[in-house]
């Protein structure tokens, strides 16, 4: 399904990803691991078509094709979908007519007929309640004024409505307690399905007790220095990444001048 | 520096105003009424170097001359557009002249002409026409205006009636484009009335008009009026409007108005808390496009203790448009326990567009809650990704932006039915982004 080769890119100039390869066929989910600054969200924002990220090198075949020369939109309606670190507030915009509006735009970017507004309610109160999500969610507008919590788990259900192909899931724990994480995680595992991929970028294990992951791969300095199952998560939360560079894992050949992740920002 | 098209427009009006003869119903209106036309033969019109006209491009009215109209004008005929709101009573007025009433107005509230109106109410109307400032040329709309107030119409809702909806529907008729025509409205609410007026600007495409509406009104206690306005005249349009609220004690006045049309559109908005605990709430979404002019200044005079205002303004200009914000706080001493807030956000579509920003406050009491904001900028990106990566073209994304960041102002309306209809007219206004 997703096929990134040799991923190079920058964000204003400094390189950030330096020589990325993954595979990720449909039914699976892999967690990509690593330290602050290895390049995990970057690589999200990436495979989205943020502006601001640029592809110096290599290329990611998404269902076959390269999506590189695709819009963000071209590429959410091609069945891709970034949940966000950081969901967006957007004040005056109706969560119901935003959702609406962008199920219709991918339907009828694939040539499939748009749903009214009735039809669309019945396939909204179908995925609330799957998810259970209280319907108060789809009055008010897109994520203002949402907690941590609140924000991420419309995420997850704009996933459900648009049902993608690939989802990535950019730090979906981050700023969650304990319980808004085990809700968001169900939310995700009743999505799982051997025709829908996902990747699952994280810097806690904590995660991957909930989602776990069929893969789980390291990121540091801008390349997969190691992949294993979920196990290896369990690893680097025992032993943090430390051990990574201290040798207990050989990384892979790096062409790149070794620099320590904190440097690399992002 | 004074143009030669701008004093000669000021001696061709003062010799018109002088020509008329006045149907004067009382003597203080008479005396009125001449002082008026004094003060403008000698204030002249407003220019360049007039600090609350700096930004109002007069050279639209300078180049078009328009001639004013005849004392006794009859209303002209208009094609009047689909009501803004139905099922309610509706005031047609044409030219700025009250042509018809669509409807029957509710016991305990009446519209009523000028002079006939003074029979009942001769002392707060006196009181408000003697109030207003005539002279300078600052003033010389207001002076004009009063020249010609025997044409003002006086809307009045008795002691403890709510008087529901009125729609007062303006537009110009087929030969208003050489004119610039004047309207007075006066609208009394007495102790604990409420009225809900919906003002409607809009004409059919190829009338394009000058128009000069003051409207005055004053609130007795607990009173409570809640006036929306929405404007959506042509690009030839000349709208210069005054709105002006006296306030009782524990009085209510909501404002939104919507400006949506209309080629050089001056509003000005005076509230006055004259009354322990009366609150103005004031909001207003301007939208610009071409090379349109459209100018919000206001004033709110916090005169009493334990009063609030707010001021939520919107501006979103695209072409070569210009924007105006003034909003003035005042607080003065002794009202203390008021509280005010102000902002007024405005987004910039194209690189040619302008918006002039400014908030005033003024602060003269003790333990007052204040707070003031006045951005310009643009979309914000990350928003605009956000959208895009679900799905929605770059220019739906922004479009769908744009008209959100005015519904924040139609979602004030509490009537919810009123601000959909709005914000769909918001959405059918928003100029292309980069035009």
């Amino acid at each position: 399904m997703l096929e990134i080769k040799n991923l190079h890119a920058t964000v204003v100039g400094k390189p950030i990803l330096k020589g990325l390869d993954l595979t990720v066929r449909a039914g699976e989910v892999h967690a990509i691991m690593g330290p602050n600054g290895a390049g995990k969200s970057t690589l999200g924002n990436v495979i989205a078509g943020r502006e601001g990220y640029e592809v110096t090198d290599g290329e990611i075949l998404f269902k076959g094709r390269n999506i590189l020369e695709l819009e963000p939109e071209e590429r959410a309606c091609e069945g891709l979908f970034l949940a966000f670190q950081y969901p967006v507030e957007i004040p005056g915009v109706n969560n119901t007519y935003f959702l609406r509006a962008a199920l219709n735009a991918q339907r009828k970017y694939r040539g499939e007929p748009e749903l009214d507004s009735m039809q669309f309610l019945k396939l909204v109160r179908e995925k609330l309640k799957i998810l259970h999500i209280d319907d108060d969610l789809m009055h008010r507008a897109v994520n203002e004024g949402f907690s941590g919590g609140e924000k991420k788990r419309n995420e997850i259900f704009q996933m459900a409505v648009l049902e993608p192909a690939l989802a990535i899931l950019d730090e979906t724990d981050s700023g969650l307690d304990i319980d808004a994480l085990r809700l968001v995680a169900q939310g995700v595992n009743r999505q799982r399905s051997e025709d829908r991929a996902m990747i699952v970028v994280t810097h806690y294990q904590r995660l991957l007790d909930h989602i776990v992951p069929d893969f789980v791969h390291v990121l540091a300095d801008g390349r997969i220095v190691a992949s294993g199952d979920a196990d290896l998560a369990r690893k680097l939360e025992e032993e943090g990444y430390a051990w990574l560079e201290d040798g207990g894992i050989q990384p892979l050949p790096a062409d790149a001048p070794a620099r320590s992740a904190a440097e690399s920002g992002a | 520096m004074i143009s030669a098209a701008n004093r000669e427009l000021a001696r061709r009006w003062s010799e018109e105003v002088g020509r008329i003869a006045p149907d004067d119903a009382a003597p203080w209106l008479r005396e009125l009424r001449e002082s008026a036309v004094t003060a403008f033969a000698s204030g002249g019109l407003p220019h360049r170097k007039v600090e609350a006209w700096k930004y109002t491009p007069m050279r639209l009215l300078e180049d078009r001359a328009p001639a004013l109209p005849a004392a006794a004008a009859s209303p002209g005929t208009a094609t009047a557009p689909k009501p803004l709101v139905s099922g309610t009573p509706r005031v047609l007025l044409v030219d700025g002249l009250a042509a018809a009433v669509d409807g029957t107005l509710p016991d305990g509230v009446r519209l009523m002409p000028l002079r006939e109106a003074l029979e009942e109410h001769d002392k707060p109307i006196r009181e408000l026409a003697q109030r207003v400032g005539l002279g300078g040329p600052s003033h010389a709309f207001t002076a004009l205006n009063t020249a010609f107030i025997d044409r003002a119409q006086v809307l009045h809702v008795a002691r403890g009636v709510d008087a529901g909806r009125v729609l007062l529907q303006w537009s110009f008729s087929d030969g208003a484009a050489d004119r610039l025509d004047f309207a007075r409205l006066f609208v009394l609410l007495d102790d604990d009335a409420r009225l809900d007026l919906v003002e409607q600007f809009e004409s059919a495409a190829t009338h394009a008009g000058a128009l000069n509406v003051m409207l005055q009104a004053r609130l007795g206690d607990a009173a409570r009026l809640e006036h929306t306005r929405v404007q959506r005249e042509t690009d030839e349009a000349v709208l210069l409007t005054a709105t002006s609220v006296e306030q009782g004690a524990d009085s209510r006045y909501r404002y939104n108005g919507f400006d949506l049309g209309g080629g050089l559109v001056r509003h000005e908005l005076y509230t006055e808390l004259v009354g322990e605990g009366a609150r103005s709430d004031l909001g207003g979404a301007c939208v610009l496009d071409h090379r349109r002019h459209g100018e919000t200044r206001i004033s709110v005079d916090h005169a009493a203790p334990n009063c609030s205002s707010e001021q939520v303004f919107r501006g979103v200009l695209g072409g070569r448009s210009r924007g105006v914000f003034n909003g003035r706080a005042l607080i003065r001493e002794g009202a203390d326990g008021s509280s005010v807030r102000q902002s007024n956000a405005n987004l910039l579509l194209s690189p040619l567009a302008e918006m002039d920003t400014k908030p005033e406050l003024e602060i003269y009491a003790d333990e007052v809650e204040a707070s003031h904001g006045a951005t310009v900028g643009q979309l914000d990106e990350t928003a605009v990704f956000y959208l895009r990566s679900r799905g929605l073209s770059d220019s739906q994304a922004r479009r769908i932006l744009t008209s959100a960041f005015c519904h924040v102002v139609s979602n004030r309306i509490a009537d919810r039915e009123l601000a959909e209809r709005i914000g769909e007219l918001l959405d059918g206004a928003m100029p292309e982004a980069g035009s």
